[in-house]
């Protein structure tokens, strides 16, 4: 049996799910700002595909590294609706995105957990 | 900034522009019947909130802010009351341009869109508290 890289899998997986957390919060906090596009950020899949080099934090007033990239701009106007002052966001999918990313979050502690368990079961003997 | 911490922030930014929208919309509707107290006298104005999006640096996503109260330019009503102080040489008085279902229908938005930058907090809180639970003796 091969290594089993869960642990690490499961803190990217949760990085990349608050990432879309604070994504999707800024859509919500934007609902009513004209001319705003609503964003999303680019598949797990890719996130874990991608091979890239990150950019060094070395002041405060930086943007954020780790999972720089992810956010994914491009205007998705074809599903959606527009509204006449150009906002594209549409706070029922954003709310169904806010309630999708909080369960797999916690799936994935979750599974994160009882890992954990076995792990502890078995160095304690 | 954690990412999960930003989503708070954004969501309290969210929480404080539709508060001072709520506060705009309570002072349209206070203010339906401002007339002037002199002959011909300019009534309250309508007021209107803009909101912008406004990258924050030390967070790195958009949170929203007040960008600015205007006023509205839509045209005063006008109503003939001879004996009011305010009415002009023709008998009309201007009353304000504050159309009140119209104020309800944005107090509604406002109340939903409160709803939902609070929903945020939970949700955002939710996940905390779920990371925080990992540290528990099981």
């Amino acid at each position: 049996m091969g290594p089993v890289h869960l642990f690490e899998l499961v803190s990217q997986r949760n990085e990349w799910l608050s990432v879309r957390q604070s994504v999707t919060a800024g859509n919500i906090a934007n609902a009513n700002t004209p001319g705003f596009k609503s964003k999303d950020v680019i598949p797990f899949e890719a996130v874990l595909n991608r091979a890239h080099l990150e950019q060094a934090m070395t002041q405060r007033g930086h943007l954020r590294a780790g999972m720089s990239g992810v956010v994914d701009t491009s205007a998705k106007a074809a599903d959606g609706l527009v509204h006449h002052s150009g906002n594209s966001v549409s706070l029922e999918k954003e709310m169904l995105k806010l309630g999708e990313a909080s369960r797999d979050h916690r799936l994935a502690t979750s599974v994160l957990k009882s890992f954990h368990r076995m792990l502890l079961s078995t160095t304690r003997g | 900034m954690d990412a999960l911490a930003a989503t708070l922030k954004i969501a309290s930014s969210g929480l404080n522009a539709q508060s001072s929208r709520l506060r705009v919309v309570s002072q349209n509707l206070a203010n339906t019947q401002s007339t002037g107290t002199t002959a011909g006298a300019e009534p309250y104005t309508r007021k209107l909130i803009n909101f912008k999006s406004f990258l924050d640096r030390s967070v790195g996503v958009d949170v929203v802010k007040v960008d600015k109260v205007t006023r509205d330019d839509a045209p005063f009503r006008l109503v003939h009351e001879p004996g009011h102080p305010a009415a002009d040489v023709d008998g009309y008085v201007k009353y304000p341009n504050v159309n009140v279902l119209v104020e309800m229908a944005d107090m509604r938005e406002a109340n939903r869109t409160y709803e939902a930058n609070l929903q945020v907090m939970k949700q955002a809180n939710s996940m905390i508290a779920t990371t925080l639970d990992l540290l528990r003796n099981t």
